[in-house]
């Protein structure tokens, strides 16, 4: 029983990982139905900025959150102009199809690039706090997977206010509702979406710094992306909140899969997952509807 | 106030509107009736600026607005309620109601004006917390309406208010219009299937046909002559 809650806990400490790389790739396809598999990507140049960051500064990596967000807010903006904004003319199938095959393109583009600069090799950031843990009886939670839910619960949550409770908030669910309805109460809805996609990017930079913390290498980004793509299914496109719930789903579902089977199949048991929900529930767990 | 001349529209190679010119004062209601095709909500969508045109101009109080884009048309005071309503069906009623007040100038203002369109539409301020998607068709269109009340309009286009509603309550959102028009002189432009309903509450009316102005009068004259009975009311 012990080695269940164990398991358990580990894997909703991932989840709330988990959600946090899922948080930009949903807000971005449910506003402006781009699927911005590149996410994947940017989570892992964050991690490799941290690890640069830490290398030079040795300072605490969460600080790094407040340099890599802005960071990232900014390559989001310069990329949204440059490859992106062509885009929003075109319907909203063409959208997806396209803006795919660009940000795929991107992804290959960022994990060559990591190649380049970082090597292959496995990196991660070491603090003086990595590998100790906080003991619960008997159960034990390393300190940098409790900040990672701590800071998960605190993005989202901040990002869920922002969406309720100011204007340009809602004027992001509403262009992300409709273009031509929000164009109508005033809303300008390109400089709503150049926005909302540099944000976007900027959430990329939060999993980055907590990413760096354990053992990762370029090709972590098709990981993250794919992670990214069981929550965005899991918690229906759109739904902030069920990012959050869909991010720990995953981590227990998986650690649900280490514990049954093993190790080496705890992303099968996502993967299927994924399968499971686009065939019975396609509106995702929280969704209302398609 | 607004003076549309001699517009040309394109649906790409398809041309929807052909020299069309009207103009519409101060205070006026005025309605702009056709059958199902003709080209009225065509004429509300250039106005508001969704749909670019190809020929002549538009003029919001003798300044040019068909040079700039659409979300800025709403700050020269123009507000479109659209056919079909297109309320953000995911959101509150409250919610909506804010996204009318978007614009700048406006947002001071937002209780009051909160406080004005509960007075007309007493029944929003009891569905406040509600989705906008859970209303009945009947509130949705008093919702579309006091959500484009809320930028505080010059002018409000309206587009096809009765499409799938009961005749009382198209009725009663009629009267409700009149009742707007007056105490603020706001301006307002109806675009109507229904021909008699809609020249009963105008100033003047336009006839427009196969994206053509045919036709203009006073509301009551419209009412009388003999092309609108045989076309649009079935008289004749």
């Amino acid at each position: 029983m012990l080695r269940f809650i164990q398991i358990l806990s580990y894997g909703l400490l991932n989840g709330a990982l988990y959600s946090l790389v899922a948080l930009g790739l949903s807000l971005v396809f449910g506003v402006m139905n781009y699927l911005m598999v590149a996410h994947g990507g940017l989570i892992m140049l964050a991690a490799y900025t941290t690890f640069w960051a830490f290398f030079y500064t040795h300072m605490d990596p969460f600080l790094f959150i407040l340099v890599v967000t802005p960071l990232f807010f900014i390559i989001g903006w310069i990329l949204f102009k440059v490859l992106f904004q062509s885009l929003m003319k075109f319907p909203e199938g063409e959208k997806i199809k396209n803006s795919l095959l660009i940000s795929f393109g991107l992804l290959l583009i960022f994990s060559n690039l990591a190649i380049l600069f970082w090597t292959a090799d496995e990196r991660a950031v070491t603090t003086i706090y990595s590998g100790k843990v906080l003991d619960v009886f008997g159960v034990r939670l390393p300190y940098i997977g409790l900040g990672g839910v701590a800071i998960a619960i605190i993005v989202i949550s901040a990002l869920h206010l922002f969406l309720t409770r100011t204007y340009f908030g809602k004027a992001i669910r509403a262009v992300s509702l409709d273009h031509e309805a929000a164009t109508l109460m005033g809303i300008n809805v390109s400089k709503v979406c150049l926005v909302a996609f540099s944000i976007g990017f900027a959430l990329a930079g939060i999993p980055g710094v907590i990413t760096s913390l354990h053992a990762f290498n370029p090709a972590i980004s098709f990981e993250l992306t794919n992670k990214a793509l069981i929550v965005l299914i899991l918690a229906g496109v759109g739904s902030i909140k069920g990012v959050l719930i869909g991010g720990f789903f995953l981590g227990a579902i998986e650690a649900a899969g280490v514990y049954l089977v093993g190790t080496p199949y705890r992303e099968v048991f996502g993967l299927i997952l994924f399968v499971l929900i686009l065939m019975f529930r396609p509106q995702g767990l929280a969704g209302k509807r398609a | 106030m607004l003076e549309v001349h001699r517009v040309d529209v394109h649906y790409g190679d398809i041309q929807a509107l052909w020299n069309v010119s009207f103009r519409v004062e101060d205070g006026e209601i005025v309605s702009l009736i056709g059958s199902n095709g003709a080209g009225k909500t065509t004429v509300l969508k250039t106005i508001s600026g969704i749909l670019g045109l190809t020929q002549g101009s538009v003029m919001i109080d003798g300044v040019r607005s068909d040079t700039i884009k659409a979300y800025q048309i709403v700050e020269r005071g123009v507000s479109l309620v659209p056919e079909g309503r297109r309320l953000f069906r995911d959101m509150t009623v409250l919610e909506n109601l804010e996204l009318g007040g978007y614009i700048g100038k406006a947002r001071p203002r937002k209780d009051e004006n909160l406080k004005w369109v509960f007075q007309m539409f007493p029944i929003l301020d009891k569905r406040v917390h509600q989705l906008a998607g859970t209303l009945s068709g009947g509130e949705q269109q008093m919702l579309a309406i006091a959500r484009g009340l809320m930028s505080e309009p010059k002018l409000l286009l309206v587009d096809e208010l009765s499409l799938g509603l009961a005749p009382l309550i198209v009725k009663h959102i009629y009267m409700t219009l009149k009742e707007i028009n007056r105490p603020k002189n706001t301006t307002i432009l109806i675009v109507e299937q229904n021909v008699r309903l809609a020249l009963e509450i105008s100033d003047r009316g336009y006839i427009i046909e196969n994206g053509r102005i045919t036709g203009e009068g006073k509301g009551s004259e419209l009412l009388r002559s003999d092309k609108v009975k045989s076309a649009y009311l079935a008289m004749g």
